[in-house]
């Protein structure tokens, strides 16, 4: 073994491993060895204990009971008293609180106001632009009512016409259309007085006849009633008649469909 | 009010529940200690009176951030030995002379000029016998701790003085135990080194 350095002399004479890697009590063992074998090192570890035995404390002036006291003494006028921590709580608190509700202020107005534009930006059209004159409305209402209804008055009337007397299959299906178109026709029977329409009220006035006979005849349709209807009402008559009108109407509600699209919405009469 | 009987905890808790009375149990409990340790590194009473007075200020101001799960009593110790290392600096910056500020003197006896040598023994008349006898001796020492450096200085004191291990002086030097075990190392060499002289003239 080599000899021991001072650092590791010194290390022994305060009871510390001389390195990290070395464990106490196996590195004391084996330096107390080393200096039991080694004369240069044991001599050297004497004068070594001798110069740190010479390092005595210097005697500590004596302090008595009262050092405390005036220490305390001295240094009480420098301290400032601690802000109780519940004071410091409390207000923690109340900053935290006011943070709180200025945050919840602040969502508030902004849900309100993002609310406002969402409800500007996503407005039904209808909301904005102003509605059209409640008459007009009603007006194309039956419009569409009376194009339909003659259209469906035509084709009873070509089935009147056709319908093989012989076949009764083929008369209760005309019963059941004449009471159905009745309450239509007198709908805009009453509308073509109120316009004014002569031709158009005295065309629906006759098929009112015609669809009242075939629908309200208290025999019911037959084959009898059926040829007396072809011949004595004239249905080939009403049927040219109805045709006229379904073209005009045709006519009229083409044209107010080109002005629909010439951006100039206006309510049409028939 | 003052409760001399409460423990460290609880004065620690009093303090900072706003009664500043409660630190006074702290000071006049550790204010012995604190001067011993203060004493040991600075080697100067009025210094070392000092150096208390300043840690348990400085402790008062800082106790808002005391682990309270820790011992007070050491938590102070370590800010004690700070504030004299830093007066140990300031009185090194300031040229200031106590007494460990006689090393100049002693580095200029370890050159063997007898005229130097009899200028730094305060007794010029004293032989070797004599300075161990009258305590001199002592005041040597305390110069040869006048050569080290503030770390060094107290790093040595707490291990030859306190009996602390080198964890224990890294914890309270705030360096790592190997350092500090390194600065006792450097500190025993230089201290052989200013006393070979005394050896000798023995």
């Amino acid at each position: 073994m080599n000899h021991l350095q001072d650092e590791a002399l010194i290390a022994h004479f305060y009871r510390e491993p001389a390195s990290e890697t070395e464990t106490g009590a196996g590195n004391r063992f084996a330096v107390e060895s080393h200096l039991a074998d080694c004369a240069a090192c044991s001599a050297a570890y004497a004068a070594l204990r001798n110069d740190l035995a010479t390092m005595k404390a210097a005697d500590l002036p004596a302090r008595d009971a009262a050092y405390g006291e005036r220490v305390w003494r001295q240094i009480a006028p420098s301290l400032p008293a601690y802000e109780p921590v519940k004071k410091r709580w409390l207000r923690m608190e109340l900053w935290r609180g006011l943070g709180l509700a200025t945050a919840c202020t602040v969502m508030l107005a902004g849900a309100f106001f993002a609310g406002r534009l969402w409800e500007q930006k996503h407005a039904p059209v209808v909301a904005v632009q102003p509605l059209a004159p409640q008459p007009a409305v009603k007006q194309h209402v039956v419009v569409v009512v009376l194009s339909d209804h003659l259209d469906s008055s035509e084709r009873l009337l070509v089935e009147l016409k056709h319908a093989d007397p012989n076949n009764e299959e083929t008369l209760p299906p005309l019963r059941d259309e004449a009471r159905a178109l009745l309450a239509a026709n007198r709908i805009c029977q009453k509308d073509s007085e109120l316009k004014n329409d002569p031709q158009l009220a005295a065309a629906l006035n006759r098929l009112d006849q015609l669809l009242d006979e075939m629908a309200n005849r208290p025999e019911g349709l037959n084959a009898a009633t059926l040829v007396q209807f072809q011949q004595e009402m004239n249905a080939e008559g009403l049927l040219f008649e109805v045709r006229v009108l379904r073209s005009r109407v045709e006519h009229q509600e083409a044209a107010k469909a080109a002005q629909s699209l010439r951006g100039k919405p206006q309510g049409g009469t028939i | 009010m003052l409760c001399m009987g409460m423990n460290d905890q609880q004065a620690v808790q009093a303090t900072l529940a706003g009664d500043k009375d409660a630190y006074r149990v702290l000071v006049v409990r550790h204010s012995p200690s604190l001067f011993r340790v203060a004493f040991r590194i600075t080697g100067n009473e009025a210094d070392a009176e000092d150096v208390v007075q300043e840690a348990l200020l400085r402790g008062y101001s800082k106790l808002g951030n005391f682990d309270q799960r820790a011992q007070f009593g050491t938590w102070i110790y370590r800010i004690t030995v700070r504030c004299a290392l830093d007066r140990i600096d300031a009185s090194r910056r300031d040229g200031r002379l106590n007494g460990r500020m006689e090393a100049n003197q002693l580095r200029v006896s370890e050159e063997n000029d007898p005229e130097q040598q009899a200028v730094q023994v305060a007794d010029r008349t004293a032989g070797p016998e004599r300075l161990l006898l009258s305590g001199e001796i002592g005041a040597l020492q305390q110069a040869a701790l006048g050569c080290l450096t503030s770390i060094e200085c107290a790093a040595f004191m707490l291990r030859h003085m306190e009996d602390c291990s080198s964890e224990e002086i890294g914890v309270t030097l705030g360096i790592a135990p190997n350092a500090a075990k390194q600065a006792v190392f450097r500190a025993v060499q230089k201290l052989r080194q200013r006393l070979a002289v005394l050896r000798a003239s023995a």
